[in-house]
């Protein structure tokens, strides 16, 4: 019997690195253009607005598309042709998934690890069991997992991405759903498993990416607008976002006249933030720069200084 | 409100894949009971056609019957479906009024109900229009009434589908919404079935049948009892009257329908069921996850043998549950097994006598629950291959690390087990049918044997081809869609002239299974062809592996590429070695079938047949010398399947005429060949080496011409030899020889040369002859025909023969044919028979070989010679030897003494394999099939004895075939076989009582009557009957016990004694019935001529019936006044009728509580009748319950219910 054991500690850190990664769709969309991107062992935040390419790029990732162009290498390994050594190594999170419905969320997470090639039954039960508590599902493991909640399927969900020491964890939209406290929980979670392991977080949520990631990328429109760290990146854009509370019917004139990068409605009024180098002047006042800033500015393709 | 809910419920189900799938199953269902013959629900019958008014009504009853599930599906979740999905609170806290509520789901469940099945008469008028398109048979337009009549349809829709789908509902409706729980609505439906089941045997009882008819929720009885009587003409055009008995009965049960409602209504009410509550854990004791690591050391193992079997167990436990706890699985399942159990009830009957459940007989029925394993395949297959995507599971599916193939063979092997489930569950079911009815003796061994191979194996084959498809089309509804096609066309194939089992996927099935010859050597070609095709499937399933959709991409272009990746080591290895066997197997195949073996397509047969009559009918009655001696010796080889033959002809001029040339039909048999004849003129001017020129040789069919040296004088004589081998090769196409098998070979000389043209294989069917140019046939000569009365009913070819025979087989076989055994010896590992005959025999022998018990006893006959008595039977087959030798026994007796002295010393019977179901009477043997008689299960209280009766109507043909043999004319088997059941059923009268000749009448009588309904020519009256079955046993019997009864038993058997001492082997010519009935006439007093004549040579029938009868009791007399309707009628050869005079005694019965509190005759007279109505007053002593006209039923009609009615008492 060829039994292949991976001890976590005894593997190199691994990098995923992609190579002018392509893809159209039958249809003609072209959901990926030639995309580059190094992902080092880690906590990777991957940020898009909804059809930004994101889940394409994940499930190319996953193995569960092809690419038409381009090239996947973790480590040592071609994603793109050597899908069954990936997988041995991979946890995944759907998007969107659904589940067993007269199965308990115990005897599934039990036959995924089976799958998932943990043969030993007691080895598997800890490993079932610490997930439960994990994902706070412990008290509802006999429950069929029909009878879930949004939030707890999502949790299942999250649970089976992570059996089996996966060292590429890709999760996307996984906090979608989850209430503030399961959201802490979760991101405790992969902070733990990013220390091993390659993990790439796909998300709209700027907060998630700015909590839990040491470097990032922003896709939309199929290509990647910038990576970095998200601190350096922050770093780079102080002192150069303004913002104002305007009257609604000004709005307009503002955005011809500045670099509007966003505007959010606060008590009834729009805030408005710009990117502008020096004090513009007219009731402007300077604010530190979130995250949020950064990932609009790509979105909307300003010119935005990029980190040294 | 209520419309809003009603609303809400239609729009609930129309979303429901369940409410299709049940439209579906039962469309199928229908559409192919119409389009295939194999499936039937009660389909046609002869002149009836498929689209009778009786036959749709018929099928849409049964098929409403099966609607029950759906209605239970329906109707009773409908209430439950808040309960189980947990939103009663929900529901029943919004402000709905409970009549709303409830009435609103009835009448939206009701509507979809009422739309479902619609199937029913959508399936039939489908599959009836389809056909019209389809080639024969499915496509043979005389299947079918001339004009398509949807009304036949839709009439019973209204009659019984949709009311009984209101009752049914109703019912469950109601159960569903008291109980709260399916399992209730389940059961409940059981119960109204077994009320059915109840009303089924009630009908069996005269008495009861009304009450039956009135009591049965479904119609079905009703239908039937109301329309049993109908001719053909009005079986075909005549729907159900709404009348009587329907209007009453469907009140009845609607009544009882709305009851259901109004209580439901009532006692309903808006609280959850009152199930255990369970604990809630409030406390989160034991939920702490900050402590807690998630271990990362454990070890992962993802190759070898003994992780894959893991993986695999796991997912086939997981799809299998899937599979096996899903409602419409259950329902379907059941729903089969129900069905199955309702047949078994008329199982293997021979002549209303039941025979044992044996395990083959059980098996037999269990081939009918292979429609619901195909439809488990369709569905299940499209929702085992989507189940990952259809609950989009499957990107966590696909990321796993395990192999292509894992997922794909799990849902197989899961699906094996689903089918090894079920079959485990048939023969549990099996064994329940078989200790119902009191017969354990319960082969599981059979069982396995033909479940877990031929069945087995053929689910698997579907399994996997329904996998490549659904794989392959990538789309769930289109796979069905497609495999429904392939499986119509599978059928088809064979009949649009595919007849090559290579090209007929799953080909190959075991033969019937015989307890002599257990499934032969069928085992050989079937593991062959099951091999092949496996291979065939194999090769698909590498494919469906390889192409199999993992991940999100589905296009063709990407799933071909991601194919060429997968075809590494294993799965080139496995698709490599399914391409081996496939064409490996094949090539094996092909040469049996077809080179080793002649591969004869139908129509080819067919147009040989059609050939052999354009050239050769010419020489039909060309002067022939006659076989006078026939001596043969024959080796029969039951391992090998094969014999040898050397036989000797002594041929003789007995004609007037010189004879120059000698005709000769030899084996038209493949197996059998014959080498080169040799022949010698055995007159005075012969000389050594006279050659016999063969002048024309038919090779197509086998028929040869030679040119004798000189002509045959009137009075000579020649020799011819013959020598041939019958070899079983390999195997064929076709099924093989049921002839010459392992235990149990019965052949007879039809398998060797006759002399001259063979009129019996000509095409028979008009149709057939229409196709191939050939007027349509007499089926016999007329009885004044002069060449007819100088032929022999069957053997053209001689009169009497002398025979000799020496037989080998092996040695632990014993081989039988007529004569006595002269000598019996062994020789190496070959036992050896001689039989010799010492008078002239009919040319009509069998030759018999088989694993033997013998039972032997003697008769003495009056004049102290013995006669022995000898069962050759199959071990373990001892159940009614008693009745046999019984049977022998008095049969000698008494047809010695009233008809002519039995002709032989001794008499035998010989069991053979149940390939075909008859007894056959040869000079001093009968060979009698296992299927009949030695399995049958008689209660001598209400069963007719059958082996005792069968055996002493094959006893009777030793006088009525071999002693008297007929012409070969009209009217010839009435000489044969209606004095054959005359003989018998005096016999019958004679041992058990006249009591019990009204149960055998009935049958025969039924016979007669539901056999004119098959008539494909014409009816003929029995004087001329053209070896038409239904009347010369059912009616022949019928006649002539009413003969008897009139004319005086006495008088008929002296009349018959007569005819045997002047016609009993005659040389030609021949006697006719027109001989018979002169013997009959002249013991006739002429007041009963014109009965005796309306009796044999036209066909009339009897229109009786009691109209009223009322009893006064005066002073320990009771005096029965009758009022009673009779009518005579005489039918033309199409069947229509019209009155004739009626001046005729007729019995009148009264029947009384007599012995053991049964019913019997305490008065039966003749009473005589001139008009169509008479009063009648009859005084007894004891008290009388029931009047009855014609209680023995000797006669002809067709209503024999209105006979009778029970007495009503007035003061």
């Amino acid at each position: 019997m060829f039994h292949t054991t991976y001890n976590l500690q005894t593997l190199n850190p691994m990098q995923l690195t992609i190579q002018n990664l392509s893809k159209t769709y039958p249809n003609g969309v072209q959901a990926l253009k030639n995309v580059n991107l190094e992902i080092p062992t880690g906590m990777f935040g991957l940020l898009g607005p909804n059809g930004a390419g994101k889940s394409t790029l994940m499930r190319t990732i996953a193995t569960l598309q092809e690419a038409d162009e381009g090239s996947i290498q973790l480590g040592e390994l071609d994603v793109l042709r050597q899908k069954s050594e990936v997988r041995k190594i991979l946890g995944y999170l759907p998007q969107e998934f659904g589940v067993y419905p007269k199965v308990p969320a115990e005897i599934l997470l039990d036959h995924l690890a089976v799958l998932k090639g943990i043969t030993n039954s007691r080895e598997r039960k800890e490993v079932v069991q610490a997930l439960l508590h994990k994902t706070n599902l412990y008290q509802h493991r006999k429950k069929n997992l029909g009878g879930y909640s949004g939030g707890m399927k999502q949790r299942f969900g999250i649970a089976q991405a992570l059996l089996a020491n996966p060292r590429l964890i890709i999760v996307d939209e996984p906090t979608a759903g989850l209430d503030p406290g399961e959201r802490n929980r979760f991101h405790n979670l992969l902070v733990e498993l990013g220390e091993n392991a390659v993990v790439i977080l796909s998300t709209h949520i700027v907060d998630d990416v700015k909590e839990l990631c040491t470097a990032m990328a922003i896709i939309n429109h199929g290509e990647i607008l910038m990576t970095g760290n998200p601190i350096e990146t922050l770093k780079s854009m102080e002192g150069k976002v303004w913002k104002k509370k305007v009257n609604k019917a000004d709005l307009e004139s503002y955005k011809q006249k500045y670099n509007v990068i966003s505007d959010k409605m606060i008590s009834g009024s729009p805030v408005i933030h710009i990117l502008n180098e020096n004090d513009p002047g007219e009731g402007f006042i300077s604010t530190e720069p979130n995250l949020e800033d950064v990932y609009f500015s790509h979105i909307f393709n300003h010119k935005v200084p990029q980190p040294a | 409100m209520l419309l809003r809910i009603t609303q809400f419920e239609l729009r609930y189900r129309s979303k429901r894949p369940a409410t299709y799938l049940y439209f579906f199953v039962m469309f199928i269902v229908c559409f192919f009971a119409v389009v295939w013959e194999q499936l039937s629900i009660g389909g046609a019958t002869g002149q009836v056609k498929e689209d009778a008014a009786a036959v749709i009504m018929n099928q849409s009853v049964t098929m409403s019957l099966i609607g029950l599930f759906i209605s239970s599906a329906i109707m009773g979740v409908s209430i439950l479906r808040d309960f189980e999905h947990k939103t009663s609170a929900m529901m029943f806290t919004a402000p709905i009024k409970k009549r709303d509520y409830l009435f609103g789901r009835f009448l939206g469940s009701f509507i979809v109900l009422a739309l479902v099945l619609t199937s029913i008469p959508l399936g039939l008028m489908l599959g009836r229009l389809t056909c019209e398109l389809l080639p024969p048979p499915a496509g043979d337009m005389e299947r079918f009434l001339p004009v398509f009549h949807p009304e036949f349809y839709w009439q019973p829709y209204f009659m019984f589908i949709l009311p009984n789908a209101f009752i049914s509902g109703a019912i469950f409706f109601l159960s569903g919404a008291l109980s709260k729980r399916l399992l209730f609505v389940f059961l409940q439906g059981i119960g109204l079935f077994s009320l059915y089941l109840m009303t089924r045997q009630m009908v069996g009882r005269l008495e009861d049948r009304e009450l039956a008819a009135l009591l049965d929720p479904f119609g079905l009885r009703l239908s039937t009892v109301i329309s049993q009587y109908w001719s053909i003409a009005e079986q075909n055009y005549q729907m159900i009257p709404w009348d009587g008995l329907v209007i009453q009965n469907r009140l009845l049960w609607i009544g009882i329908g709305i009851i259901c409602m109004i209580l439901t209504y009532f006692l309903f009410t808006f609280t959850t069921p009152s199930k255990k509550q369970k604990k809630k854990k409030t406390s989160t004791d034991g939920y702490s996850s900050d402590g807690v690591e998630i271990p990362t050391g454990m070890s992962l193992a993802f190759d070898g043998f003994q992780i894959q079997y893991q993986r695999i167990s796991a997912l086939v436990k997981l799809y299998y549950r899937e599979i096996v706890l899903s409602i419409p699985f259950i329902g379907i399942a059941l729903f089969g097994f129900i069905m199955l159990a309702v047949n078994s009830r008329s199982m293997g009957e021979v002549f209303g006598t039941p025979t044992f459940p044996t395990t083959y007989l059980i098996l037999e029925l269990l081939t009918g629950y292979f429609l619901f394993f195909f439809i488990i395949i369709i569905f299940y297959s499209g929702e085992l291959i989507w189940r990952e995507r259809d609950l989009k599971v499957h990107q966590i599916y696909d990321t796993l690390p395990i192999p292509d193939a894992v997922g794909l063979v799990s849902k197989f092997l899961a699906f094996v087990l689903v089918h090894a489930t079920l079959l485990l569950c048939l023969i549990v079911l099996g064994i329940t049918i078989q200790a119902s009815k009191g017969y354990y003796n319960f082969e599981l061994g059979i069982y396995f044997t033909e479940l877990f191979t031929n069945t087995f194996i053929s689910l698997i084959l579907f399994t996997l081809l329904t996998f490549f498809v659904q794989v392959i089309v990538n789309n769930k509804f289109l796979g069905h869609g497609l495999m429904i096609l392939i499986f119509i066309v599978n059928i088809i194939l064979a009949e649009v002239g595919v007849e090559h089992t290579l090209l007929r996927f799953d080909s190959g099935d075991l033969d019937g299974y015989s307890d002599m010859n257990l499934y032969g050597d069928s085992f050989f070609k079937f593991s062959w062809l099951k091999a092949y095709w496996f291979g065939f499937t194999m090769l698909l399933f590498g494919l469906a592996v390889a192409f199999s959709v993992r991940g999100t991409d589905t296009i063709m272009k990407t799933r071909a590429k991601l194919a060429g990746m997968r075809f590494v080591r294993p799965l080139l290895i496995f698709t490599i070695a399914a391409v081996l066997l496939f064409a490996g197997t094949g090539i094996y195949i092909y040469y049996n079938t077809t080179v080793v073996n002649e591969f004869a397509k139908s129509d080819t047969q067919e147009k040989d047949q059609a050939n052999y009559e354009k050239e050769l009918k010419q020489y039909q009655f060309l002067n022939q010398p006659k076989i006078v001696e026939n001596n043969l010796h024959v080796d029969i080889f039951p391992k090998e399947r094969d014999y040898a033959v050397e036989g000797e002809y002594i041929l003789k001029n007995k004609s007037k005429e010189p004879i120059s040339v000698l005709h000769i039909q030899s084996s038209v048999d493949e197996d059998l060949t014959f080498e080169p004849f040799e022949f010698e003129m055995l007159d005075s001017l012969k000389q050594e080496g006279e050659e016999f020129k063969l002048a024309q040789n038919f090779e197509r069919f086998s028929y040869l011409i030679y040119e004798l040296p000189r002509p045959l004088m009137p009075g000579d004589s020649l020799r011819m030899l013959f020598s041939g081998k019958f070899d079983t090769k390999g195997f064929k196409n076709g099924g093989t020889n049921t002839a010459v098998v392992h235990n149990g070979t019965f052949f007879n000389n039809f398998n060797f040369p006759s002399i001259g043209y063979n009129p019996s294989f000509e095409l028979g069917s008009d149709d057939d002859r229409r196709k191939n140019d050939l007027p349509k046939k007499q089926r016999q000569m007329e009885r004044t025909d002069p060449q007819g009365i100088m032929l022999q009913d069957f053997i053209s070819d001689a009169d009497w023969i002398r025979f000799d025979v020496t037989m080998s087989t092996s040695n632990d076989q014993i081989a039988i044919a007529p004569g006595y055994l002269q000598k019996s010896w062994n020789e190496g590992d070959r036992r050896y028979f001689h039989y010799k005959m010492d008078r002239p025999i009919l040319k009509f022998y069998s030759m018999i070989s088989a694993r033997y018990e013998v039972m032997r006893d003697y008769w003495v006959r009056p004049n102290g010679d013995s006669v022995s008595l000898e069962i050759y039977y199959h071990k373990g087959h001892e159940y009614n030897l008693d009745r046999m030798m019984d049977g022998m026994k008095h049969s000698l007796a008494y047809f010695s003494e009233i008809f002519s002295p039995f002709q032989y010393r001794q008499m035998r019977i010989m069991e053979f394999p149940r390939y075909s179901s008859f007894a056959q009477s040869f000079a001093n043997t009968v060979p009698f099939s296992e299927g009949i008689g030695f399995i049958v299960d008689v209660d001598d209280e209400k069963d007719v004895d059958i082996p005792y009766y069968v055996t002493s109507h094959e006893v009777a043909h030793q006088w009525w075939a071999h002693q008297v043999i007929p012409a070969n004319t009209k009217g010839g088997t009435m000489i044969v076989e209606s004095l054959a059941q005359y003989s018998a059923l005096m016999l019958m009268n004679k041992h058990y009582g006249p009591e019990k000749m009204r149960d055998f009448l009935k049958e025969e009588l039924d016979r007669y009557l539901g056999g004119r309904s098959f008539e494909r020519k014409k009816e003929m009256p029995l004087v001329e009957v053209e070896n038409q079955q239904y009347i010369h046993y059912g009616k022949g019997a019928v006649i002539f016990y009413a003969l008897q009864d009139y004319i005086t038993e006495d008088s008929l058997n002296k009349a018959l004694r007569k005819f045997i001492d002047e016609w009993a082997y005659a040389e030609g010519p021949y006697p006719t019935t027109l001989n018979l009935m002169e013997y009959i006439y002249d013991v006739t007093p002429d007041s009963l001529t014109s009965i005796v004549k309306d009796m044999f040579e036209r066909i009339t029938f009897y229109e009786n019936k009691m109209l009223k009868a009322e009893m006064v009791e005066q002073s320990g007399q009771f005096k029965v006044d009758m009022t009673l309707n009779t009518v005579k009628m005489l039918a033309d050869s199409l069947g229509n009728e019209q009155p004739i005079d009626l001046k005729e005694w007729m019995y009148v019965g009264l029947y009384g509580n007599g012995q053991k509190g049964k019913d019997s005759l305490i008065y039966m007279q003749k009473h005589y009748f001139d008009s169509d109505t008479t009063q009648l007053s009859i005084s007894l002593d004891s008290k009388p319950t029931k009047a009855i006209i014609d209680p023995i039923s000797i006669l002809i009609d067709k209503h024999p219910k209105d006979n009778s009615k029970t007495i009503s008492v007035v003061d």
